[in-house]
């Protein structure tokens, strides 16, 4: 199978014999958006820059659509769109000619070009600012022209890393946005974040790093069931009598009950068809249910699970 | 083979962006205007007191030519390399198909390119007021040369600021240091070498001095020693040791700088 990104074993040692990288291996399909989640300087940035040829890895491999980045470096890149970090802009020119070089560079036609400015810039709600200076931009603004940028040649692979960084929460809500329809066009995304929010958001793998290893990669729908916590929350529509939480204690299904007011928490085994059997009886008793949620930890607590409690990072 | 070629005109191509995107930051950032305005400004200066022959007055004109080149190549090729890194632009333009070595390429001729339109404009502007204050026919002969050997030391001072744009961080040092290196260490190094006598052979800015002594008259401007004082200036840079010298800084210093930006890391 063709991978959209692969790499295999790979290593990066700085020269003062600090590992950056120590054996990272990933398989990221076609298709897939892929969080790429750990400690600052757990090694994300340096696996993007190695991805992206900005440094050699000390061994191993990096491929992009099965091309090896660093033996064929134009070939790879000519199919990747990257935001790494929070790059300089040109504050001196405009995004019309900022793109324009760009899309020369993809060697890209004059037409289509400017098909494509458009078009990008319109994704990222720039239109107006086409032909206005960079540097009157405001941060969420170039980190948007940055990603026009990234998209502009139609690139079949996405990679960001830290595209949030330092924006306020409209420019994050901004970024998602562009990030959930990247994923909708079928786009191979690959997104370094430490913020788990918005990794559980966009993100249908993960890929959990520290201190220069993947210690854990898997789907976000097996970490949600892996994570779920056997309780069910439920709420009614007014407090509960005593006698009715004798009644709740009664299912036998649940194993204990903490009433709180008009809410309650049902301790069971887990099961989903445990849970479906619940409900049942709650409506079969009379119950007035408002809501009926199966609590499940969040990706955090992932996190901390696969990382321990301890800062990590190198 | 078909790959090698096909290589090689992507990457001539890419330099090729890479000089036009250089040009419009000059342009766009005024520096080209600024230095072109010095270039003509420069020349007017001397209308104050007009020597008697047109030779003379092209050789105090361009007694000034060396400080607007160093000043020139200072500006334009100070944050070639360290700018990338430093403005952290890098991060937009390297994950492209283009070979870093075509991007600094791209940026030295740039670089090269505009100074030698500051020179051309310095010589364009100095052969009007020649014509006419003496006449079209009193333009000096060996003023052809005089430009050419103004271009070799262009390139040579647009590579030494390249190397110092390679090897330090910040544009604003390599920009200063560059400067300083042409403009002062040089030039004591100079005179203490010609103050022991011994030929400061191998000092680019004394193979400078061509662009005037191959016209082969003294300035009038008179600076340099005083009354009863010894010449600071007892040799005379031969012309074909000149070029060399120029054109041995003028590779060195862009090989060099190539070699370290390449190593650059992240």
């Amino acid at each position: 199978m063709e991978y959209a990104i692969r790499t295999e074993n790979l290593v990066k040692r700085y020269s003062k014999g600090f590992t950056a990288l120590d054996g990272v291996s990933l398989q990221i399909r076609k298709g897939e958006v892929v969080g790429y989640v750990g400690p600052n300087g757990a090694g994300k940035t340096t696996t993007i820059k190695i991805l992206t040829g900005l440094l050699k890895p000390s061994s191993g491999h990096a491929y992009v659509n099965g091309v090896d980045v660093t033996v064929n470096p134009r070939e790879a890149l000519r199919t990747i769109g990257a935001l790494i970090e929070v790059p300089g802009v040109y504050d001196y020119l405009t995004p019309h000619e900022m793109l324009t070089y760009f899309g020369k560079v993809y060697r890209m036609s004059g037409g289509e070009i400017d098909h494509r400015i458009k078009e990008t810039l319109e994704l990222v709600r720039l239109s107006d600012w086409e032909h206005k200076k960079i540097g009157t931009f405001s941060t969420g603004m170039e980190r948007r022209l940055i990603i026009a940028k990234a998209i502009l040649h139609k690139p079949d692979n996405l990679i960001l890393d830290e595209p949030v960084l330092g924006l306020d929460p409209k420019g994050i809500r901004d970024v998602r946005e562009l990030i959930r329809q990247f994923r909708n066009e079928g786009m191979t995304v690959f997104l370094s974040s430490h913020l788990l929010g918005e990794v559980a958001e966009v993100c249908n793998t993960v890929v959990f790093l520290n201190k220069g290893k993947v210690v854990s990669s898997d789907s976000m729908d097996r970490i949600g069931s892996t994570m779920e916590r056997k309780v069910v929350d439920v709420k009614f529509l007014k407090p509960l009598s005593r006698e009715e939480i004798e009644k709740l204690r009664a299912i036998e299904l649940v194993k204990s009950v903490d009433v709180n007011d008009n809410a309650a928490r049902l301790l069971y085994d887990g099961q989903p068809v445990s849970s479906v059997q619940i409900l049942r009886r709650l409506v079969s008793l009379n119950f007035d249910v408002v809501s009926y949620n199966v609590e499940t930890a969040g990706l955090e607590d992932y996190y901390v699970s696969v990382m321990g409690e301890g800062k990590g990072g190198n | 083979m078909e790959i090698a070629r096909y290589n090689i005109r992507n990457d001539v191509f890419d330099t090729y962006l890479s000089v036009k995107f250089e040009l419009m930051k000059h342009l766009k950032n005024r520096r080209l205007f600024i230095v072109g305005a010095l270039a003509i400004i420069i020349p007017l200066i001397f209308y104050v007191k007009v020597p008697d022959t047109a030779g003379v007055f092209a050789v105090n004109v361009l007694t000034f030519l060396n400080l607007l080149i160093v000043i020139s190549a200072a500006m334009f090729a100070g944050d070639a390399i360290c700018g990338e890194f430093e403005k952290k632009t890098n991060l937009l333009s390297f994950p492209t198909p283009q070979r870093r070595s075509s991007i600094f390429a791209g940026k030295y001729v740039a670089a090269l390119l505009a100074t030698f339109l500051v020179v051309l404009l310095y010589y364009v502007v100095m052969t009007l007021q020649i014509a006419q204050l003496y006449g079209w026919g009193a333009i000096p002969t060996e003023l052809g040369k005089s430009f050419l050997t103004a271009l070799l030391f262009s390139a040579a001072a647009v590579s030494v600021v390249f190397f110092f744009s390679a090897v330090l961080k910040r544009s604003i040092s390599s920009t200063i240091v560059g400067f300083l290196f042409l403009m002062v260490i040089l030039r004591v190094v100079q005179q203490i070498l010609t103050r022991v006598n011994q030929e400061p052979w191998f000092i680019v800015t004394y193979s400078a001095d061509l662009i005037t002594n191959v016209l082969g008259v003294s300035s009038s401007l008179g600076f340099g020693r005083g009354e009863g004082e010894p010449a600071l200036t007892a040799f005379t840079p031969h012309l074909g040791v000149g070029i060399a010298v120029m054109v041995a800084y003028a590779i060195v210093g862009f090989a060099a700088g190539m070699a370290l930006a390449l190593r650059r890391e992240q």
